[in-house]
């Protein structure tokens, strides 16, 4: 066992042991004392219960308490960068020069026959690399001229070039990369981590969500949604504009001093409430009031980050004041150094149909990889210099990949250069967390079409990630419609061949 | 020796007679009952891998038929009568783990062994579920007469619930608790049945009255309130998965707060549960169905509708059909059968092709995933309303046989093929999938298109250039012209039109050929379909007042002022959609036809039922039904006490949690049929009038030790308030509240920035003065983007049923009601009453306060600190003029530091864990 995994396993030891302390306290609180001290009385009474990894653990009394996962995990955290809308594999990261030669002929029947695109209509034309392409770093990964910054840390990363799906609308493959299943109703992936681990930073939500501004991913907020799950569990939006949590900010004319005598006051009521009923709710009820004044302070702390250093906020490109992906990331950054478990951000405008010059993919699409290169290769030194690369685990994908067909929306030619929505192959790259640096797995054809090795699928990735935090993804359960649930539904395998 | 022998007789005979009596006693030892004892085992050890799923071995122990098949090792696992023989318990008691079951487990125990062997010994009976077996009527427990000294002497018993309840307290060894004072009984059950605190008059009458029967008056005057049914409304729409949109990626804008109405209503009517579910099932098909009866069916198109670009409308269209099969098991009959899409079910006695064979009701609908929420009812206004009765008996007296026909058509434009329903594209397509769109020299085929008897072709549609020429064809795309009809510019915007073709038997495949010189491109669009209708020519001809009723049909098919509402609606015969088994729950692998059946686990339909939803509704309201009664008894119990008697509302099968007073469960169930006829409020009032509800809530050190949870009700229920609740509460206590009901979505204060759907620009714009002070039902839905504050405390999104909701204590739930505006501003008005009503002296109006929200005066210790506060908030105001202005809110007269410190305190007191719980 490595060092940093006692570390981790120690961790995991004690805070199984203060919860029993805790839970003794509680008890001994509960039926003893008169004069109770309005303290963190975190009580809980089920989750003890739970007999085996594949219990329930949810605890009514107190959901977000800490716990363990089944074995000591590599990464404590993650950050999940999604770029909704789907970025081009074949102009970032899957180079295929035999693409190039074929440029402008039709595509051959053979690639169509059978198949169904979200917009290619007839024979559309095959469309070669819209970028240059050169190897980098150590490891001879092939990235393009469109992220000259990341191309400096590719020897950090794992890409997984044969990931398939089988949803090519936008809202339901992104349901199935965070939530198993492209229907809604099911808890996203964040929902699952919170609730298997709770949360470490008692003023902190476990689970942030955090999008750049503009529009929501097509699935809308169900990617962060807690499905089945109790409510509590769903990410917790927080926001560039306006509020950074929803209702964190005190009404118009209260300061801090008074809001803290009113939460006091509430509390002293409760606590009278508390000696007539005697209803460990009530208890509950105090520690929860106290919790969210302890985040009315910290959560705005957390999400200013203007008293970052200036070379910071050069390395990351941000913007002052806007909620944009590069402040996003930075916030990233902060909230997992503050034990926030789960950070998902959605990035925006990805959808490169070639139907307009935002979403041309030699236009639009080269502008979005300006404004996600600088901050992403930031995140990656950011964390490492931190020494907290090995501990968070940062996930880069979108929902699907391209076609290297160019898009013929009903038939016709699209103004702009474009690509439609492809399910046989994109790219994801895996960073930090316990993941391999360097390397890549996975291979797709000759023209980029097909998966030919290597093949994963959300249910790979999200057995992954899970697994990187500690868990089994087939124990991690709920009881739902009469059977136990879980992220990766019933597949899903760990991809060991990145796993460090 | 004689006396020896005699002696020895006697021994003999006292042998024997031991010997029978102890067989008289191993005989009448009671057999071991299978759903207790056996299946538990099952379950546990067995089921994973030799049930519904997976079936090692050929070997399935969900069906007695099939656990007595011989298996793939030729053997029969279990032979009645003969454990010695039987190979499963051979198998269970080996010692070589690799032969040994369960596979790779735990052994089972010696005492599981011999329970499964004493069970083959006996015939190994299966037993059914108790959920599954008819509801009988069950014994009320005898109560000894206890006494309770603290209620003077009167017996705690009040109606039959209690007999049931304190006979489980008792084994228990639990006391009940004293009753309620008055004003918490009546803030308990003002909430409970109203779903918001009482009047002030009401609650003024029942405290001062102290006859015997106040309690009950009170009960009688909240049931006879239209806020009951506001409030049962709102719990019925989580069920409903009822939203203002439509869900998915667009989860665009929906018409169907009808059906909210609808809802409302029908529970102030007190309409009979069998009667309110029959609606919502199969209203369509009742005969001479009216407005009402095609609202109610609303319930299952609450189904989402996908919008996206290049979604396959047929893929949601069988999302939707299942959604309402999982949810019809869900919502009404507690049980979860969504398992038996892939495969016949893990534990419960339902196998894979049962699901397809309840699908098939449903599955003949005429809803196909498009974009207008196709078929929709249409409700006139004014002269259109007028117009439309007028037509209705034209028709009536002048083309009597067509009647139901063309108004039915005018009221749903139904039965129309939809244009998505085109194949064989030319220079078409179907844009969006969503319509079908012709381009110059475009080709497009409708397949099987009845001819018989419809001469008439009435169509909506979009031209964008003006020169257009349609043409349709019989059978081939160039096949004898039926018809072919210079298409009028409409400008961009939709149409409805008609022509006429000659008389055609048969279904015949129609091609429509399309040219316009006005397009300049190959790719310009020229003509797009919705839908068409055909039919035969307007009735009456000749006869007077025809030119009147005919222009009346097609202006009311125009009419612009209708209230959409999507409702349910069969299949015509010609477009009959057969129903096939999904192999492994895959729509696109369709195995097997089957015919329209309930699970044969559950008994069949009734005897003259329809095949069809009607049939389907009539089983599911049938008192032989063993779980309709139960579900909604259960539900109904879960409102008032915070738990159902069977906790898992949704799951009343095997894995279920089972109840913890089942006979009481029966013996509501067999009540509200057969005694209250159905009878909601009936059953509502049983409940509240029992000594059970009206206990105090108070723990003490016994009841907590014994029972944490109230698991056997020896005290009062003691329950966060729902979200909807909270709202309501907060509004009434304030004043701000708006009383009136019905109509649209609305649309109160919400944060900016909440709403970010792509594609859709859609935005919240808050509402006018009263609408933003409704109650929280009429709150607008939307399903990707919920209003926040009842997501915080526990509302679902509403995407698919939500049988039960979780409550949580979480701070960002305290956040909410201390920051949310529409929270504060609830505080400031609140604080502006305890001015008003309270009068001069501080402490009276802090109490008047308390006194609106709790009915009874504050105590000195809680006063004490609502006093503290007022004056710690005080100096901060009068130091600070400008926070004092903010925080007293928009009412000008009261921008004073008095008033800011009054609205801080009321905050505060809105806070409590007293104000947001039930007592």
């Amino acid at each position: 066992m490595s060092r940093n995994n006692h570390r981790i396993y120690r961790e995991a030891r004690d805070t199984s042991l203060e919860l029993v302390t805790r839970r003794l306290f509680f008890k001994d609180c509960f039926l003893g004392m008169g004069g109770m001290a309005l303290g963190s009385l975190l009580g809980g009474c089920n989750w003890l219960g739970a007999k085996d990894g594949t219990a329930d653990v949810f605890n009514s009394a107190n959901p977000l308490l800490p716990r363990a996962p089944h074995f000591p995990g590599k990464a404590k955290s993650v950050i999940y960068l999604h770029m909704a809308g789907a970025p081009s594999q074949l102009e970032l990261f899957d180079y295929k020069p035999d693409l190039a030669r074929l440029d402008g002929q039709d595509c051959p029947q053979s690639l169509l026959e059978g198949k169904k695109f979200a917009f290619i209509r007839g024979v559309p034309k095959m469309m070669g690399p819209q970028a240059n392409f050169k190897q980098r770093g150590q490891s001879g990964a092939w990235v393009s001229d469109h992220l000259p910054h990341f191309a400096t840390v590719a020897d950090e990363v794992s890409f997984l070039k044969a990931v398939q799906t089988d949803q090519f609308n936008h809202g339901p493959a992104q349901l199935l990369m965070h939530t198993g299943t492209p229907r809604l109703g099911r808890p996203s992936m964040g929902s699952w981590v919170t609730y298997g681990l709770g949360t470490e930073n008692n003023n902190l939500p476990g689970f942030v969500v955090l999008t750049s501004g503009g529009k929501f991913p097509d699935a809308g907020k169900s990617v962060w949604g807690s499905g089945f799950l109790p409510s509590v569990y769903q990410g917790v939006q927080c926001r560039g504009e306006g509020d950074p949590v929803l209702f964190i900010k005190d009404p118009a004319g209260m300061d801090r001093d008074l809001r803290k005598a009113s939460i006091e006051a509430i509390n002293e009521a409760n606590k009278l409430s508390y000696d007539e009923f005697k209803d460990p709710e009530i208890l509950s009820r105090i520690s929860q009031y106290e919790m969210a004044y302890r985040m009315q302070i910290s959560v705005p702390d957390v999400m200013n980050i203007n008293d970052e250093p200036d070379y910071i906020h050069e390395m990351y490109g941000t913007k002052p004041n806007k909620a944009c992906f590069a402040n996003n990331v930075l916030l990233a950054r902060k909230l997992v150094e503050k034990g926030v478990r789960f950070v998902q951000l959605f990035d925006w405008g990805w959808d490169s149909h070639g139907t307009d010059e935002n979403l041309a993919i030699d236009y639009g699409f080269v502008n979005k990889c300006r404004s996600m290169d600088k901050p992403v290769t930031a995140l990656l030194l950011d964390l490492k210099q931190r020494g907290l690369l090995d501990e968070t685990l940062v996930v880069w994908g979108g929902e699907f990949g391209r076609t290297p067909m160019q898009e013929n929306r009903d038939g016709k030619t699209n103004l702009f250069k474009g690509r439609d929505h492809h399910t046989e192959a994109f790219t994801i790259w895996m960073a930090g967390g316990g993941i391999k640096q360097g390397t890549s797995f996975g291979e797709t054809d000759e023209i980029g079409y097909a998966a030919v090795s290597g093949k994963t699928t959300a249910f790979d990735v999200q057995a992954t990630i899970m697994n990187q935090l500690g868990f089994d993804h087939e124990k991690l359960t709920y009881q739902f419609q009469g059977r136990p649930f879980r992220l990766t539904d019933v597949q899903g395998r760990v991809i060991h061949e990145i796993v460090g | 020796m004689r006396f020896l022998h005699q002696w020895k007789k006697l021994l003999i005979l006292l042998v024997l007679v031991t010997g029978v009596i102890f067989s008289m006693s191993l005989m009448s030892s009671s057999p071991v009952d299978f759903n207790a004892e056996v299946k538990p085992i099952f379950n546990k050890k067995c089921i994973t891998c030799h049930g519904g799923v997976k079936r090692q071995s050929g070997f399935s122990l969900l069906f007695r038929a099939d656990a007595l098949e011989i298996n793939k090792s030729g053997k029969a696992a279990i032979i009645p009568g003969d454990p010695g023989n039987s190979e499963m318990i051979r198998r269970l008691s080996l010692t070589d783990p690799e032969e040994r079951m369960p596979y790779r487990h735990e052994p089972l125990s010696d005492k599981e062994v011999s329970t499964l062997k004493q069970w083959i010994k006996e015939g190994a009976k299966w037993g059914d579920h108790w959920a599954y077996v008819p509801v009988e009527k069950t014994e009320v427990p005898k109560v000894d007469n206890w006494f309770f000294g603290v209620t003077g002497g009167k017996k705690w018993v009040h109606n039959s619930i209690d007999a049931f309840t304190y006979a489980r307290m008792q084994e228990q060894g639990l006391n009940p608790s004293v009753q309620a004072d008055k004003a918490s009984l009546l803030r308990r059950v003002s909430l409970d049945i109203t779903g918001m605190p009482a009047p002030p008059a009401i609650a003024a009458h029942f405290l001062q009255d102290s006859r015997a029967d106040a309690y009950e008056k009170l009960v009688d005057t909240l049931l006879a309130s239209p806020h009951y049914g506001e409030r049962w409304a709102a719990t019925w729409m989580d069920l409903a998965r009822y939203a203002d949109t439509k869900g998915y990626e667009r989860d665009d804008w929906r018409s169907i707060w009808r059906y909210r109405d609808w809802l409302i209503k029908a529970f102030n009517e007190n309409k009979p549960y069998n009667e309110f579910l029959i609606e919502q099932l199969a209203g369509d098909l009742l005969p001479d169905p009216g407005d009402a009866e095609f609202l109610a069916t609303a319930f299952h198109r609450n189904t989402m509708t996908n919008d996206e670009g290049g979604t396959e409308n047929e893929e949601f269209r069988t999302a939707a059909i299942i959604d309402r099969v999982n949810t019809t098991w869900e919502a009404l009959m507690g049980t979860t059968f969504s398992c038996v899409q892939c495969h016949s079910h893990p534990y419960d006695p339902f196998r894979h092709e049962e699901y397809y064979k309840f699908m098939a009701f449903f599955n003949n609908t005429r809803d196909e995933d498009t974009y207008n929420d196709y078929p929709l009812l249409r409700e006139y206004h004014n002269a259109d309303s007028i117009k439309y009765q007028k037509l209705k008996k034209w028709l009536q007296e002048n083309g009597k046989d067509r009647e139901k026909e063309l108004t039915r058509f005018v009221k749903t434009q139904e039965p129309a093929i939809n244009s998505i329903a085109a194949d064989q594209l030319t220079n078409s397509a179907l844009t969006d999938t969503k319509w079908l769109v012709l381009r110059n020299k475009g080709v497009a085929r409708i397949a099987n298109v009845e001819l018989t008897n419809r001469s008439q072709v009435i169509y909506r549609y979009i031209a964008w250039k003006p020169g257009g020429k349609w043409v349709v064809h019989l059978d081939k795309p160039d096949g004898p012209v039926l018809q072919s009809i210079n298409v009028e510019d409409s400008k961009g915007s939709w149409k409805i039109a008609s022509f006429t073709i000659p008389p055609t038997v048969g279904a015949h495949h129609l091609y429509f050929t399309y040219t316009n010189a006005n397009l300049k491109t190959p790719e310009e669009t020229g003509l797009q379909f919705d839908w068409f209708f055909l039919t035969n020519p307007f009735p009456g001809k000749g006869r007077p007042g025809y030119d009147t009723a005919q222009k009346y049909f097609f202006d009311l098919l125009y009419a612009k002022d209708v209230t959409i509402t999507p409702i349910m609606m069969d299949n015509p015969a010609e477009l009959f959609r057969p129903t096939h088994v999904f192999e492994r729950g895959n729509w696109l692998v369709k195995g097997k036809q089957v015919q329209p059946d309930v699970p044969r686990s559950l008994g069949s339909l009734p005897a003259n039922a329809p095949r069809n939803r009607l049939g389907l509704a009539l089983w599911v309201t049938d008192k032989k039904n063993p779980l309709t009664s139960r579900t909604i008894v259960n539900r109904i119990w879960e409102q008032f006490f915070g738990q159902g008697i069977a906790e898992t509302l949704e799951d009343m099968g095997t894995q279920g949690i089972p109840p913890t007073h089942r006979e009481l469960l029966d013996h509501l169930s067999w009540k509200l049929m057969n005694d209250y006829k159905w009878n909601l409020k009936t059953l509502v009032k049983e409940i509240v009038m029992s000594a059970t509800y009206r206990q105090d809530a108070k723990l003490d050190r016994n009841a907590q030790e014994k029972d944490p949870f109230n698991k056997f009700y020896a005290r009062g229920p003691r329950v966060r308030l729902s979200a909807e609740q909270l709202r309501d509460q907060a509004l009434a206590v304030s004043g701000l509240l708006c009383e009136k009901m019905y109509g649209p979505g609305v649309f109160p204060y919400q944060p900016d920035g909440i709403w970010m759907s792509p594609w859709n620009g859609a935005s919240w714009k808050k509402s006018d003065s009263c609408d933003q002070y409704r109650r929280a039902l009429y709150t607008y839905w939307k399903r990707s983007s919920p209003y926040p504050s009842m997501i915080t405390f526990d509302g679902t999104t509403r995407e698919v049923c939500s049988p039960r909701r979780i409550r949580t204590n979480t701070p960002l739930q305290s956040l909410t009601t201390l920051n949310d505006s529409a929270y504060t501003e609830t505080a400031q008005h609140f604080a502006y009453r305890m001015q008003s009503l309270g009068g001069e002296n501080l402490k009276q109006q802090i109490g008047k306060g308390y006194e609106l929200a709790m009915y009874k005066p504050i105590t000195p210790e809680k006063m004490d600190v609502y006093v503290r506060l007022y004056y710690n908030a005080l100096k901060r105001f009068a130091a600070s003029p400008g926070k004092a202005k903010l925080m007293s809110g928009s009412n000008k007269g009261m921008q004073d530091a008095k008033t800011a410190a009054l609205v801080v305190v009321a905050g505060a007191m809105m806070n409590t864990d007293e104000f947001i719980t039930k007592n």
